[in-house]
């Protein structure tokens, strides 16, 4: 797929090294932080939109706008075709609200997962048609494998592997196995000059 | 979900809708079909999400929540739901308080979904399933065509079942209400495109 | 059928009988010991097989036996205990009184296993306050529960609500299903102490075992346990209570000290017991902690009738209960759903590991929960080259075939034509700063009964060495450089020994030739090479037992030998004193591993 050369350019490159495929959905791109390089592939989408409506302490004196983001990914991240990120919901004091769905650094999402955690961490692996239910907390180095429904609240802690509909741990990454995580090599493979995948 | 993507302009003939005033819908949703769409008050329909009403006439009850990308009325996938097809009246019918999450897919086919029920992430409801009140069915739950779900019905973990004994129906109707009330703030609503 | 990535395992040498004799000496360079084993082929389909192949990220290094470690072989130790829910460290010293389980308010699901979450429950929610949502701050008082925000169970369907929304584990340990209290360990414990304290409390019966509803397991261990240990120290009290068997010798004093002393390591040892002979007898009732069977089932019985199976809990759920401290037996109990209670989650661990030979650490993670450096973290990766397996397509791809009939599955995963060539690359990747000399031996025949055959075309080569990245990260763009760097890499490979890696030009890529004892594309610290199969056909003759399970995926049995010249280690403990020290030292390992292409077609 990635050899056939599109005539215009499929994605626009930002200058922190962003690759966006412009059929990507970003609702609300003001409130959505790309830390670069980071790959949005086409059909994926993010609900910058879905503000946090309360703030959990009221605004210390500063008095600086309320922070709005709504999604803040890290640098390196890949977001497969058909994603979906957006922000948890719920009631916080009998009032609805958004909170902000924060990602860090080398994390994949899969084609079509669904993607409303609190936090995700450094160095993910979530693979294609998984459902990560709102609010749950994913550490550093965890894989989901493909299919799993992570339920709401769920915390995964660092080296787990999951599976399962409820996601459950079916084993531990291993020491060796911390490097597979890194996704500098795959953010060069797609774009408007891709390159083919180093040895 | 790869499928072909809809050129931007929706394609063929624009379905006759009949939108309550106090409805949001996005205007990214996807509106398409020769039938009337009809979506009581308060209801919410987020950006790309699909309504099609080629088959029959869609009826979304009041305070529904349709995610972004959910299909309501979409072809049958098995041929047992394809045998439902023909000459319905009503593809898809939500009652109140309907919750159907991102990526779930109603089928088209005298489909009803019952009051209060989640339709989780990703779930698909075969055409003609009947889906009792308060249910809640999990992400990427498959509900045969024709199925019927007696109300309060879990389907958790590729299909087991249980009851819902919360008794908590009351509560999550109040919570729609508060989570309605913010989505309307946030999502720029623009029935006019569609009427 | 599945589709099957290639995937290459490696076999550790740990279950090679031949070397773990011999490599605990520290005389012995690693590997040189494997040369006996050249006649003889790794069966991957043994069935001993099955416990000695890992993919390469499951494998550790042991720098001072230069020898690969597996999950099995190497020695565990405990760094850290977490709750995998809260995040919270657990003091070992709590684990021995607290036991392995959070003690915290984290639970899960007895239904599902997802994580239950403490929920006010609003016993009478007011319809009216629907009508008036403006009604902002629900009154967050409780009672409340634990609630599965994924299958909708709630501890309030099995009868248990709590007072407080926080140290819900405390809670639960006085709740029994259904609301009513029960005691504490801790309380359990004194009532015990208290002498004039029945342990039963006589509410239904006078005593007899047959009323002794209240005869918690850990009660009646403590009773067994006193009444046994009377029995050891007066062997020869009147009333004996099964003397039918006090022939078999069950019941003597001497067979219970043995039994005993091996669960508690001797302790229990009596000396004078075993000059002693006389017959014990077995406990009477449930002051001595004999508990008898409920044989009375009619309960479960109609409820069974009345709820259907659908009240029944599964195998699985029932497996994962804790155990119930504090309860009665669950001897042929615990069948309903009903009798389900919030599992507190396990504890998960940090563990550091250990070479099973030198005692070396070889891997050792930061004590802290939330950190995931490693101290200390050997891994087999950079130490042995890695091999990606790649089906190669001579027709298609680049266009310029030169009408080569033979080709790999286009698509990877697709199934391999039987008894039609096929050629994948092996990429061997060189992980360390020494340029390495590869040998590879496989048989020309698979093992087993579906014998395919096997040419590995090119199987002696060397690998540049893994020079700083940052040389080849600073040059990119710049193709010039690259291709010098590729070609130099030739010039050396021609010039290694054995004509193995005879100068393959990178144009042969692109004429599309296979050659033997050529290799087809190099890189930096890379070499691909060509393997040619022609797959076994599945066709049985009659009478043949059926196809066994992954019995249709092609494996292949492959003999690496790894050799390379490092630094002379004087400080190393386990280094050859015998070689030029001041010089640079050879170094050798060497190993099996399975090359598993994909399925035959059937």
């Amino acid at each position: 797929m990635s050899s056939r050369r599109p005539p215009r350019g499929e994605y626009i490159e930002t200058d922190t090294g962003n690759k966006v495929a412009r059929k990507a959905t970003l609702v609300g791109t003001q409130n959505i932080m790309l830390g670069g390089k980071t790959v949005i592939q086409p059909e994926a989408m993010i609900r910058g939109d879905l503000i946090r409506t309360i703030q959990a302490q009221p605004q210390s004196a500063s008095g600086a706008a309320p922070n709005n983001t709504a999604v803040s990914i890290g640098r390196y991240c890949f977001l497969s075709r058909g994603c979906c990120l957006r922000p948890p919901g719920r009631l916080y004091k009998g009032a609805f609200t958004f909170m902000p769905l924060r990602m860090g650094d080398h994390v994949f999402v899969g084609a079509g997962s669904v993607v409303q955690a609190a936090s995700v961490g450094s160095h993910v692996h979530i693979g294609a048609r998984v459902s990560i239910g709102e609010f749950a907390i994913i550490k550093e180095y965890v894989r989901i494998l493909d299919g799993t429904v992570v339920p709401p609240n769920m915390v995964i802690p660092s080296f787990s592997i999951v599976a399962g509909q409820p996601a459950r741990l079916i084993g531990e990454v291993p020491e060796g196995g911390h490097e597979a995580f890194e996704l500098r090599d795959l953010y060069k493979t797609v774009g408007n000059n891709p390159q083919p995948m180093p040895i | 979900m790869s499928s072909k993507r809809t050129p931007h302009p929706p394609s063929g003939p624009r379905p006759p809708v009949h939108l309550s005033s106090s409805l949001t819908i996005s205007d990214t949703a996807q509106l398409t079909g020769t039938h009337t769409i009809e979506i009581r008050s308060e209801s919410v329909i987020h950006p790309r999400a699909r309504l099609e009403s080629s088959v029959g006439r869609l009826a979304i009850g009041r305070r529904c929540v349709v995610h972004e990308r959910a299909t309501l009325g979409a072809a049958p996938v098995s041929s047992a739901g394809l045998g439902r097809v023909e000459g319905v009246e009503v593809a898809v019918t939500l009652a109140d308080y309907v919750t159907v999450e991102v990526g779930a897919v109603v089928e088209a086919g005298e489909t009803v979904v019952g009051e209060g029920t989640v339709v989780g992430v990703g779930a698909r409801v075969g055409a003609g399933a009947v889906v009792g009140k308060h249910c809640t069915l999990t992400p990427y739950t498959e509900i045969a065509a024709g199925e019927v779900v007696p109300d309060f019905t879990v389907v958790y973990s590729n299909g087991l079942r249980r009851t819902d004994k919360r008794g908590v129906a009351e509560l999550k109707n109040k919570g729609m209400v508060r989570q309605i009330d913010v989505l309307r703030r946030m999502i720029p609503s623009n029935p006019a495109k569609f009427a | 059928m599945a589709a099957l990535t290639p995937y290459t395992y490696i076999q550790c040498p740990c279950s090679d009988f031949s070397t773990l004799g011999r490599s605990s000496d520290p005389n012995l360079p690693a590997g040189t010991e494997a040369d006996d084993d050249d006649d003889r082929t790794f069966d991957p389909r043994a069935p001993r097989a099955n416990y000695t192949l890992y993919p390469l990220e499951y494998l550790l290094y042991c720098e001072d036996c230069h020898q690969i470690r597996c999950p099995r072989c190497i020695a565990e130790e405990i760094v850290t205990y977490y709750c995998p829910n809260c995040l919270f460290e657990v003091p070992s010293s709590n684990l021995k009184s607290e036991g392995n389980r959070c003690t915290r308010s984290c639970f899960q699901c007895p239904v599902c296993i997802g994580p239950l979450t403490v929920t006010s429950v609003e016993t009478k929610p007011d319809p009216s306050l629907l009508a008036a949502p403006d009604n902002a701050a629900t009154p967050h008082a409780g009672p409340y529960a634990l609630i599965c925000s994924y299958c909708a169970w709630s501890s309030a369907e099995v009868g248990i609500q709590f007072e407080k929304p926080n140290g819900i584990h405390a809670q639960l340990a006085k709740l029994r299903n259904g609301g009513s209290t029960r005691l504490t360990a801790k309380e359990r414990k004194e009532r015990r102490k208290d002498p004039s304290f029945r342990p039963q409390p006589a509410t239904e019966g006078q005593g007899t075992p047959n009323e002794a509803e209240d005869l918690d397991l850990e009660t009646q261990f403590a009773n067994l346990k006193a009444f046994h240990q009377g029995q050891l120290a007066n062997p020869n009290s009147a009333d004996t209570g099964l003397s039918a068997l006090g022939d078999l010798g069950f019941s003597s004093p001497t067979s219970l000290s043995r039994i005993m002393s091996i669960y508690t390591g001797g302790s229990l040892q009596d000396k004078k017991a075993k000059s002693r002979v006389g017959a014990m007898r077995e406990a009477l009732d449930a002051n001595e902690g004999l508990q008898l069977a409920k044989l009375d089932e009619s309960a479960a019985i109609e409820a069974l009738r009345s709820e259907g199976h659908g009240s029944t809990a599964s195998a699985a759920q029932l497996a994962d209960q804790p155990p119930n401290l504090g309860e009665e037996h669950l001897h042929g109990r615990g069948r309903f759903t009903s009798e389900l209670r919030p599992i507190p989650y396990l504890l998960r661990t940090k563990r550091s590991k250990r070479c099973p030979v030198c005692r070396h650490i070889i891997s050792k993670p930061e004590a802290k929960v939330q950190t995931t450096r490693f101290r200390i973290r050997l891994v087999a990766g950079s130490y042995i080259p890695s091999i990606a397996i790649r089906p190669l397509s001579l027709s298609g791809g680049t266009g310029t075939g030169t009408g080569t009939s033979a080709s790999g599955p286009a698509v990877p995963g697709a199934l391999l034509e039987p008894l039609r060539p096929a050629h994948y690359l092996l990429t061997f990747k060189n992980p360390i700063f020494e340029t390495i000399k590869v040998t590879l031996g496989a048989p020309a025949k698979t093992p087993g009964r579906l014998a395919s055959k096997v040419t590995v075309l090119c199987p002696e080569f060397e690998i540049d060495a893994n020079t700083d990245v940052w040389d080849e990260a600073l040059n990119q763009g710049g193709g010039s450089e690259r291709d010098k760097r590729r070609r130099r890499g030739e010039d050396g490979a021609a010039a290694a020994g054995g004509g193995g890696g005879a100068g393959s030009q990178s144009n042969i890529n692109h004429q599309n030739q296979l050659e033997v004892g050529k290799i087809w594309e190099r890189g930096r610290n890379w070499v691909s090479i060509v393997v040619e199969v022609v797959p076994a056909s599945l066709r049985l003759e009659e009478g043949d037992p059926p196809l066994a399970e992954d019995e249709d995926v092609l494996e292949i049995p492959m003999f690496v030998r790894v050799e390379w010249e490092g630094e002379a280690g004087g400080d190393e403990v386990g280094s050859v004193a015998t070689r030029d020290r001041e010089a640079r030292e050879k170094r050798e390992l060497a190993y099996w591993c399975v090359l598993g292409l994909g399925r035959i077609r059937p």
